[in-house]
């Protein structure tokens, strides 16, 4: 699953680059390349990502990976296409070419020519094949995004054919963040235990850096190398190593950055990241991203006229101020940037007024019956803790007593999965970002109805909605603009029925030293650094 | 003085165990589940039902302590449910960073107030007497953590003289790398001869190891200016005052000698609390020690860790005044008899 | 959390150059709260607490902040006229909210300690006055807990405790008692063993009588001064425990709380920190003085000269 939350939250995300050549300032960034000196040897260069909370924390095996710990692997694995927010297509990665019938139920890719794995293998057809169908089977992470899929065939070396059960936009869904990466199965020899021979940890991808060591709970937690037989090649100027380290408080990651101990910073709250504008040695980023933040309403407990109620009376144009940047406004649950946004939707406003009359309608509300009701919230994300006050505020207007619990995310996620409905929560903050460049990742994971609780913590359940849900992906293949009628469609009857509160969309603010280049946002991979794309400065 | 040892030996044993008893009890009263934690975030019902059963929960109580005493003496400390690992190898992993660095504040807090305590006992009422119990009653009312912020503030930022966090520069990672002996940092770089990295370490532990020694320093000042003073108004103080000796022999000599004990009892005292209040600070020092584990194990609500880390401070604190008591015995003969 | 010192040989106190050597009991009062600027200091600053307080509600600017209120568009201001101490990240007034916090940290610390007393007293007089099987049990199971750190144990049972006020005062009480069976123990002991107590069980009179009119009122004046050092150590506790987020939570004002939801604004937005921060050193430095002077002034074993 996807703790978005989990590495959303939290203030200091930080990227720390150690670069401990050149660029390093004040007393500690360690010794320079005078300490080497044996003849020739250049000096490693060095990225350190400064992250807030542990980074590998659902395990080593990329076909389940749904957590974290993309930013370790998008550097040690790879995908058969990669995602391009500036032409929002797809390009070639690992895939150098790809066609679909016309009626989108087969689609046939060329694979890039020899790419070798980690472990050494060949990268085949064969082998990319083996790869999907196991990350399939396990069912694990994104793995619906191949639910499509019924077979591969490999008539060469280096074709692979997808045999489609309905239509669906496969290269679009091969770029995705989770689940889509192409990885050597027979890294643990005959008979091996994969996933075991996986969490050791080893990595078994075809990316350009590889796993050096893994301190678990550790300050240094992930150190990559960079991988001599990359397909990219190394010419030029490459980071040779990539180290990620766990910092949680963000003023200290401030502070390192600063110092110029950390060259990334992933996420500070928005007063830490404003005070680095002009800071001689730092820059700053600042961009839209596809990562939203919801309010999950039990629709089990609470019903349709509170669910409105609880929409009208949320102060949305406060939140964005109080949030100084960190966010702007959404419309529907698509962002803007992905097919299938709308900023003509009929979304709710901060309406205190409606949303008493609304309550009065169900015995609650002001001069009625008080209603009590819990919300749970990432601890330590000082942005969810700064939207879970004023939700309390606002809502204590309209006499409801909102009691706000800020969880780690193992524990608040436990709790909305309960198998005891009165142990769930009334709100669930959480943030979603889509799987691949699409919405389909929102409507399935959160509103298709679900049996046991996993991501649905709304615990929504509309048989009109689901059935669309199974229609819509076969259309964005086949008929695009069918299918953006109904993602609208689909939007209206969700803001209608409110099982979700869209409080915001996130804009990142990324902070990180000018000594190096190359850096872009891409907000198909979400806080991703893609290092062999950098260029350090000397 | 040996049946003195044994018998405060059999005591502290006596102690621990129900250290360890009472440890368990407080944790039996978990709010949230463990054995969802430790199914992890795939779990379906039946496999926290089978974590639950894995993880020995359903268990009568009785049976789940004893159980737990016989673990905790074979070195069976339970698995963590955040890292999956032995809690025990977890706490070794994390301990030498948080030792280093309340040996280091204690040190700092030695070398502070002894010889502000006796400079406020010469001059009682003075200036510099009211300038030093006003400093240590500070000290004893600081909040550890403001101080640790503020200083970061003030030394790392603004002035830019210490670093801000880490045990040391991260740089030095590939250029000079550590190589663990000990598991402590700044003996592990001297012992391999690592300059650059023993500078580093020494550098990195200045800040912390000073925020949490303003406590223990107030503490240890505020005692020795009791003792010195009480001493020094004694018979056989006068006695020596009257015979010629200078006044350093009076204060060094005579003095001294007597206000070291309870010094020495509140060094016990001071080490317990010291360790639970680097607790407050690792993690505005990203230091990696046993306060940074606990952190993460509050945040995870797991339990065994949680547990494993309150013996392991509460043990360690039982044997510091062991030790203690015991140096004072053989060092003062009065004591035995109590 | 206190730090204790040994017994002291007695001193009379009596003013050198005192005709016949008698002075009345105010003369004396007065002339060690003069000598005592400790007493002076700390009192004064402890009364101040006490009615800002008390008169919170009618001082301060703007109670509601101390509330649930919140005021989304004026986050993060710096301190300036219309707000002393600025606002925090939801808009509430710092100065309102630190002024508040008097309400709450000092107002556990004396639940605690009035919950550690009424444990602490009659275990501490069951074990020094009846000895034997009695005290060895109590003294071995105060020992237990004294084995701990104090924020040590508290911390593992306000971590096991859903975070709340109550919590946390459950938690640190559970922590404190120990100490004062111990206090109460060695006074209750020491009136126990003397000749004139011994004589009173001779003649008959009840161990009742003998323990509400001879060893209570001996124990009032040691357990007023333990009292008042340990409020300075139970609001530092008390502050640490909810800074870890296992105490008060939002909106509660409390110091601890509020420093480290500031935490993530510090350096630039350094008014967050700094004066919760401030609160809590200068609440406990007052009442670290005020427990001082006390000992200097009423424990009669302690010699005057210090």
């Amino acid at each position: 699953m996807k703790s978005k939350k989990a590495w959303a939250a939290a203030g200091a995300a930080s990227l720390a680059v150690a670069l401990a050549a050149c660029g390093g300032s004040s007393y500690s960034s360690g010794s320079s390349n005078n300490g080497n000196g044996n003849g020739g040897a250049t000096a490693s260069k060095v990225f350190t990502y400064d992250t807030y909370t542990q980074v590998m924390i659902d395990g080593w095996d990329p076909a389940t990976e749904y957590s974290n710990g993309i930013i370790a692997m998008s550097n040690m694995y790879e995908t058969l296409t990669r995602y391009n927010p500036v032409t929002r297509t797809v390009d070639p990665l690992l895939a150098t070419s790809w066609t679909h019938s016309s009626n989108g139920l087969t689609w046939t890719f060329q694979l890039r020519h020899n790419v070798y794995f980690h472990t050494g293998r060949l990268m085949t057809a064969k082998a990319a094949a083996a790869a999907i169908m196991r990350t399939k089977k396990l069912n694990g992470g994104a793995s619906y995004i191949w639910g499509a899929v019924k077979s591969i065939s490999t008539p060469s070396e280096y074709t692979m054919v997808f045999h489609l059960s309905e239509a669906a936009p496969l290269d679009l869904e091969a770029s995705a963040d989770y689940s889509a990466y192409i990885y050597d199965t027979q890294a643990a020899g005959p008979g091996g235990n994969l996933t075991k021979w996986l969490n050791a940890p080893h990595d078994a991808g075809t990316g350009p850096y590889t796993l050096q060591t893994w301190n678990n709970g550790q300050e240094f937690e992930v150190i990559l190398k960079a991988f001599p037989k990359y397909w990219g090649g190394w010419k030029g100027q490459h980071y040779t190593k990539v180290v990620y380290r766990v910092v949680p408080q963000d003023t200290t990651a401030a502070q390192l950055l600063r110092s110029g101990q950390v060259n990334f910073v992933e996420q500070l709250s928005p007063t830490l990241w404003k005070s680095l504008q002009g800071v001689s040695g730092i820059k700053l980023a600042s961009s839209p991203s596809w990562q939203n933040l919801l309010a999950q309403l039990n629709s089990q407990a609470l019903s349709e006229p509170i669910r409105q109620a609880i929409s009208y009376g949320t102060d949305y144009q406060g939140i964005i101020a109080a949030l100084s940047g960190a966010a702007s406004p959404s419309s529907g649950i698509v962002p803007a940037g992905l097919f299938g946004h709308f900023s003509d939707l009929p979304n709710y406003s901060y309406d205190p007024a409606k949303a008493a009359k609304l309550l009065n309608s169900a015995g609650y509300g002001p001069g009625k019956k008080p209603l009590n009701l819990t919300l749970t919230y990432l601890a330590g994300d000082s942005n969810e803790q700064v939207v879970a006050t004023l939700m309390k505020s606002s809502l204590a207007k309209l006499n409801i007593n909102l009691q706000v619990q800020p969880l780690a995310w193992a524990t608040q996620w436990a709790k909305g999965k309960s198998t005891s409905p009165s142990a769930r929560q009334d709100i669930f903050l959480e943030y979603w970002w889509p799987d691949y460049a699409d919405p389909f990742s929102w409507f399935t994971n959160l509103l298709a109805t679900e049996k046991q609780p996993y991501f649905n913590l709304s615990y929504y359940s509309n048989a009109t909605l689901d059935s669309q849900i199974n229609q819509v992906e076969s259309l964005v293949a086949t008929n695009r603009s069918a299918a953006s009628a109904l993602y609208k469609t689909m939007q209206d009857e969700i803001l209608q029925q409110a099982p979700i509160v869209f409080l915001y969309n996130t804009d990142y603010q990324y902070a990180m030293t000018n000594n190096f280049s190359g850096f872009s946002v891409n907000p198909a991979y979400p806080n991703v650094i893609f290092a062999y794309n950098l260029t350090p400065k000397s | 003085m040996l049946t003195f040892v044994a018998r405060r030996i059999l005591l502290a044993i006596v102690v621990v165990v129900g250290v360890i008893v009472v440890t368990f009890l407080v944790a039996h009263v978990v709010p949230g589940d463990p054995a969802a934690t430790w199914a992890g975030p795939h779990a379906s019902a039946a496999q926290v039902a089978r974590a639950r059963q894995f993880l020995g929960l359903n268990r009568p109580l009785i049976v789940q302590i004893v159980s737990y005493l016989g673990g905790i003496a074979k070195g069976n400390w339970g698995v963590s449910v955040h890292t999956h690992r032995g809690v025990l190898s977890d706490i070794m992993t994390a301990a030498p960073a948080t030792l280093e660095l309340v040996l280091t504040a204690l040190l700092i807090a030695v070398a502070v107030g002894i010889p502000l305590g006796l400079l406020s006992a010469r001059r009682p009422g003075k200036p510099a007497d009211q300038l030093v119990r006003t400093g240590s009653i500070l000290g004893v009312s600081m909040p550890i953590f403001w101080m640790a912020l503020i200083l970061q503030l003030i030394f790392s930022q603004r002035l830019k003289l210490l670093p801000a966090a880490g045990e040391y520069s991260p740089g030095l990672l590939f250029t000079h790398p550590l190589v663990k002996r000990t598991g402590f940092p700044v003996l592990d770089s001297l012992l391999g001869g690592n300059m650059p990295m023993f500078g580093s370490t020494l550098v990195h532990l200045i800040l912390p190891a000073i925020v949490v020694a303003a406590y223990p320093a107030g503490l240890i000042a505020r005692m020795v200016r009791a003792q010195v003073l009480d001493t020094i108004g004694e018979t056989h103080v006068l006695n020596v005052r009257a015979l010629g000796f200078s006044e350093r022999q009076v204060y060094g000599r005579f003095t001294m000698k007597q206000a070291w004990p309870p010094v020495a009892a509140a060094l016990g005292l001071v080490f317990g609390y010291s360790l639970v209040n680097t607790f407050l600070v690792e993690s505005i020092f990203d230091w990696p020690g046993l306060g940074s584990y606990a952190a993460a194990s509050i945040a995870t609500l797991d339990t065994p860790a949680i547990l494993g880390v309150t013996l392991f401070v509460a043990i360690a604190y039982v044997v510091a005044n062991l030790v203690v008591d015991i140096v004072q015995a053989a060092i003062d003969p009065r004591i035995r008899i109590r | 959390m206190t730090d204790s010192v040994v017994a002291q040989p007695v001193q009379p106190a009596v003013p050198a150059g005192t005709p016949g050597g008698r002075v009345s009991r105010r003369e004396v009062t007065w002339r060690a709260l003069k000598a005592n600027p400790l007493l002076a200091v700390g009192g004064t600053l402890v009364l101040l607490i006490v009615l800002a307080a008390i008169f919170a509600p009618l001082i301060v600017p703007f109670p509601g902040d101390a509330g649930a209120a919140t005021h989304p568009f004026s986050v993060l201001k710096a301190p300036s006229g219309a707000h002393l101490f600025g606002t925090d990240q939801v808009g509430r007034d710092i100065l309102s909210r630190v002024l508040y916090g008097t309400r709450v940290s000092p107002v556990i610390a004396i639940i605690v300690l009035a919950i550690a007393c009424l444990i602490g007293v009659p275990l501490g007089v069951a074990a020094g006055f009846l000895g034997g099987w009695v005290d060895e049990v109590i003294m071995r199971v105060t020992d237990v807990f004294l084995a701990f750190p104090p924020l040590l144990l508290a911390l593992a049972l306000a971590a096991v405790l859903p975070a709340s006020l109550t919590s946390l005062t459950i938690a640190i009480a559970a922590v404190w008692w120990p100490w004062y069976v111990r206090l109460i123990r060695g006074q209750a002991a020491s009136v126990a063993g003397r000749p004139y107590v011994e004589a009173c069980r001779a003649l008959g009179v009840s161990r009742l009588r003998i323990i509400f009119l001879h060893i209570l009122p001996n124990s009032i004046t040691p357990l007023l001064v333990q009292v008042s050092l340990d409020v300075g150590g139970v609001i530092l506790t008390a502050s640490a425990l909810s800074f870890l987020g296992l105490g008060a939570q939002d909106p509660v004002p409390d110091w601890g709380l509020m420093i480290a939801e500031g935490q993530s604004y510090f350096t630039p937005d350094w008014w967050l920190v700094t004066f919760p921060g401030l609160a809590i050193l200068v609440t406990a430095f007052a009442f670290n003085l005020l427990g001082d002077g006390l000992r200097d002034l009423l424990d009669p074993k302690r010699s005057l000269i210090s």
